[in-house]
């Protein structure tokens, strides 16, 4: 009944976003708005029925269900069972259906008399977009499909997935894609206006990028929590395709949102925005396909069939098509001569954005040079984590020693000694700073020195901005640039300085790591729902010989699809992450056991964090600013 | 110039739509890798021969005629489970099989071929996976074709199955043919 | 999703603990007490250079970070290599020669990989000659 229930809904979707795709013909203006809001609310509420219908299957087990059969088990937590909706490819398409018309119903609340024809244009565009993936979801990957014989018992599903940080990590992830759909119809709608109709649309979609790409740092973020404690060995960016497909748009949404400011407030740079949200969104949708098709192998990917790669092919192409033809008709009218010089904060913005975008093909180069050469010459090869950190590494070193100085810089132009000047404080603490590090540490490299040293200036000079300058700046810019800072501060740390300690320990052993004492001292036996496992105990005590911390690495065996995952302990603190995992092993011979000193990670977590809140606190006041002028 | 400025965006996105639909359709297997040993001799090395006294010399035994190589060990399933295919190698095509054992146990490998059928005229022991990283292996099972020249023709990895002994027998035909 | 090769150990009633089972498993990370050298310079060598080989059979994983019984072998063949005096240089193209250019994951420089070092200069230098015709521009109409 329930399954039904979502499926007829998710039929509806597909009515719902026709009637609000097409021209109805009729003059009136109340009779469209009318179609337009019943169109807009009835997806939202389909979408969300079709959703929760899916949820209710697989918290009361509905096993009739291919999907929910295949993706859980009776035993599963009840967390793990929600968030199984999500963690299979089925079930994600419909949380990309919902999160799609939640953008959509945000942007028909815009609407008004004077604005009614723009964002009926965006309507449209959002109701063709929502249109195509409740299509692709209906015929090529519909979890409402039924089994032919029900069964009473699920397949369980991947244990590495059952994990706090990877269930929430898609709908944070979805929620950054899926809202740069709502830019892209808006800046389809700007390109679709006529001559005459001024509207201020960077306004409309400033808010739309903000929530888009707040969401998607702290997405990428939980992923990235999750590969460093799940995948045991202290690393947590390994440069997959599917990890490249996230960092695309993310990267392409910071120019965007940089230059968004450019737009606003001089008047410059409006075509190049529009390429850029249109740009943003398409990447989205190539992140789907490279994930989704298996034309790539990774780690993440979903499970393949041709069907559906061919299928988001042709609406990739579809709506790049579309969107990049009418940019080619019609950006003209976007372009403006409102030319600044290259000292000034203009420049500085335009200096970023274009080491984000080169940042950004970069990556898309490597990502599927591959495949190209495959196609080629017959060939293959690999691009992996010594060619993205080799070239991205020295490309966007001068972003962030521009992003250091950029809040400072005048409009249109500034003289570079006044500029000097002002920033001689945090040039002179900044070098003091690293130096004095370094002298302390001892322990120098290239990469850590330059990593630092960026860390450094950009942490100093936010807090100068924050300090010297009263209501000039955007409180969450500097928020976010100092979580830059900090983000930097520990990729470094943690890539630099990392130390580890590979050895075969039995009970009672001891081996020394940094300046700590590590003790193994016994091994249990724990069971819980649907796992057993064999937890150590091993007791941390510092050079002093005081205790520290007991750290409790686990192996477990998930007896309903017989895997075995690691569950690395780790101590945190502001200095340095002490991180065990437990190896191969028995009584006999002592178990394997890895130890990793990793400096300064948790600068990582809460330098992405900060620029969350960063994110946010814009978002706030752009919402602010947005309500008054649009009243 | 200006106009084409605009247009640029959908050429290159077309340029990579393309690219992405021709890798699509070329059924290709991603996860299959091409042999870096094809047209090459023969990797050259020495090690003990399972059933003789004598060592096995790679440059003795290879050169003279088409010489099928496969490697396999007990432990492996697909090894079993392609095993019939490699005895109508050796009984049905008549087609010397060298066999290389890998990372085994000399005595399961003898029980193994007794059970089974013994299809291999030789058998080179690789005892330590070294021999495997010369010829390019990466996961047993693997099988070479190998010319009257000791040049390595093809190399199929992982289990022979019946598109593969056909494929296999298609290269042997042709390669002989040629001679 | 993550495809490893899990090996199962089961142990059952182990006198220690009675009634317990353990298990045991080839984990991700599988540099191994007994393979790292004593001397430190070559260890550091050899650490280096698998973190530049490719695994075979797993997916975007060097031979450090994987638990693949190939990956185990390379890294002691890499090691055994180092002791008897090879360049690192020697060491690559020992392993390229088998296993092709899909072994490195820094793709060797060569005529089918130019592009793939060059275009992101390429790009580099098309944004830099956008930001100096945009201050050109910018200094033309302040003079007019």
């Amino acid at each position: 009944m329930v399954p039904f229930l979502g499926n007829i809904n998710l039929w509806l979707c597909l009515f719902f976003c026709v009637t609000q795709a097409i021209n109805f013909k009729t003059t009136n203006d109340k009779n469209i708005l009318r179609i337009k809001k019943i169109s807009a609310y009835c997806l939202l509420l389909c979408s969300l029925i079709s959703f929760f219908s899916l949820m209710y299957s697989y918290v009361y087990s509905d096993f009739s269900l291919i999907n929910v059969f295949q993706n859980s088990h009776t035993t599963k937590p009840l967390l793990y069972k929600v968030s199984a909706v999500w963690g299979n490819h089925e079930g994600s398409m419909l949380l990309w259906i919902l999160i799609l018309s939640i953008f959509n119903f945000f942007i028909f609340r815009l609407i008004n008399k004077n604005n009614l024809n723009f964002i009926i244009h965006a309507l449209k565009s959002q109701a063709l977009i929502t249109f195509g993936f409740v299509f692709f979801t209906i015929f090529t990957s519909n979890p409402f499909d039924k089994m032919d014989s029900p069964q009473s018992e699920g397949l369980g599903f991947n244990p590495i997935l059952q994990d706090p940080a990877l269930a929430i990590h898609p709908p944070l992830l979805y929620i950054g894609y899926v809202g740069f759909s709502a830019v892209f119809s808006l800046s389809i709608a700007t390109l679709k206006l006529n001559n005459d109709e001024k509207i201020l649309w960077h306004l409309y979609m400033k808010p739309f990028v903000m929530v888009s790409w707040t969401f998607l740092t702290i997405g990428i973020m939980f992923g990235s929590i999750w590969a460093y404690y799940e995948l045991g060995w202290g690393g947590w960016w390994f440069w997959d395709p599917v990890e490249n497909a996230s960092l695309m748009p993310w990267l392409i949404g910071t120019a965007l949102l940089h230059s968004l400011i450019i737009v606003e407030k001089r008047k410059s740079l409006q075509t190049w925005v529009l390429l850029l949200s249109i740009l943003c969104f398409l990447l989205s949708v190539v992140g789907t396909f490279l994930v989704r098709s298996g034309i790539l192998t990774s780690v993440h990917t979903f499970a393949l069939d041709p069907s559906r790669g061919i299928y988001i092919l042709l609406f990739l192409g579809f709506l790049g098509f579309y969107s990049l033809t009418l940019f080619g008709l019609n950006s003209k009218k976007y372009f403006d001569r409102n030319y600044f010089a290259f000292f000034s904060k203009e420049g500085s913005i335009l200096v970023n954005n274009i080491i984000m975008v080169i940042v950004c093909s970069t990556i898309f180069l490597g990502t599927i040079y591959p495949l190209l050469i495959e196609m080629f010459t017959n060939n293959k090869i690999s691009v992996g984590e010594p060619f993205f950190n080799s070239t991205t590494i020295p490309i966007m070193a001068p972003a962030i020693l521009i992003m250091g100085i950029g809040p400072l810089l005048a409009w249109e132009k500034e003289s570079l000694v006044k500029v000097l000047r002002k920033s001689l404080p945090s040039i002179l603490v900044t070098l003091i700073a690293t130096i004095t590090i370094f002298l302390i540490y001892r322990h120098y490299s290239i990469l850590g020195i330059i990593g630092i040293f960026l860390a450094f200036w950009i942490i100093f000079n936010s807090f100068s901005h924050l300090i010297t300058i009263k209501t000039k700046f955007s409180k969450g810019m500097i928020i976010a640039h100092l979580g830059i800072g900090l983000l930097i501060l520990g990729i470094t740390g943690s890539s630099v300085w990392q130390e580890e300690k590979i050895v075969r320990m039995n009970i009672d052993n001891k081996t020394q790591i940094k300046n700590y004492n590590v003790l193994f001292k016994k091994i249990n036996e724990v069971e819980e729902q649907n796992y057993i496992a064999i937890k150590a105990d091993f007791s941390i005590y510092d050079k002093n010989k005081n205790f520290v911390t007991k750290l409790e690495p686990e192996n477990r065996f998930y007896l309903v699809t017989k895997n075995f995952t690691t569950e690395a302990s780790i101590h945190t603190n502001l200095l340095r992450d002490l991180y065990i995992v437990l190896g191969d092993g028995n009584p006999q011979d002592g178990w394997v056991v890895r130890i990793y000193y990793n400096p300064l990670v948790i600068w990582i977590w809460i330098g992405a964090f900060a620029i969350f809140v960063g994110g946010i606190v814009t978002l706030t006041n752009n919402i602010k600013k947005f309500k008054i002028l649009h009243l | 110039m200006k106009k084409k400025f605009f247009i640029l965006p959908l050429i290159f996105f077309l340029l990579i739509l393309l690219s992405f639909l021709y890798i699509l359709v070329s059924e290709r297997d991603p996860y299959n890798l091409p042999s870096n040993l094809i047209n090459r001799n023969v990797p050259i090395f020495e090690t003990d021969s399972l059933f003789k006294n004598e060592k096995f010399s790679s440059k003795q035994k290879f050169g003279e005629e088409i010489i099928l190589v496969n490697f396999f060990a007990t432990w492996c399933k697909p090894c079993h489970d392609e095993h019939k295919y490699i005895m109508d190698f050796a009984n049905k095509e008549k087609i010397k099989v060298i066999g290389i054992n890998y990372k085994d146990n000399d005595k399961k490998v003898k029980e193994f071929l007794k059970k089974l059928g013994n299809p291999y005229s030789e058998i080179a022991i690789d005892r330590k996976g070294r021999i495997a990283i010369d010829w390019g292996v990466y996961g047993i099972p693997e099988t070479f074709i190998v010319n009257s020249e000791g040049v390595i023709k093809y190399r199929h990895a992982g289990q022979v199955t019946k598109k593969i002994y056909k494929k296999i027998n298609s290269i042997l035909n042709e390669i002989s043919n040629v001679k | 999703m993550l495809n490893k090769n899990y090996k199962l150990i089961v142990f059952l009633n182990i006198i220690v603990f009675l009634n317990l089972i353990f298990f045991s498993q080839n984990f991700l990370h599988s540099v191994e007490p007994e393979e790292i050298m004593l001397n430190k310079e070559q260890e550091v060598r050899a650490r280096n250079i698998s973190k530049n080989i490719r695994c075979m059979v797993c997916q975007n994983q060097s031979i450090d970070d994987s638990n693949a019984p190939l990956a185990k072998d390379l890294r002691l063949l890499i090691r055994d290599k180092i002791k008897s005096g090879h360049e690192n240089k020697e060491i690559y193209d020992f392993l390229v020669e088998r296993y092709g250019d899909f072994i490195l994951l820094k793709p060797p420089l060569k005529s089918s990989t130019f592009a793939l070092w060059f275009m992101p200069l390429v790009f580099l230098l098309i944004g830099i000659i956008v930001i100096l015709r945009h201050n050109k521009k910018y200094i033309n109409k302040k003079n007019n």
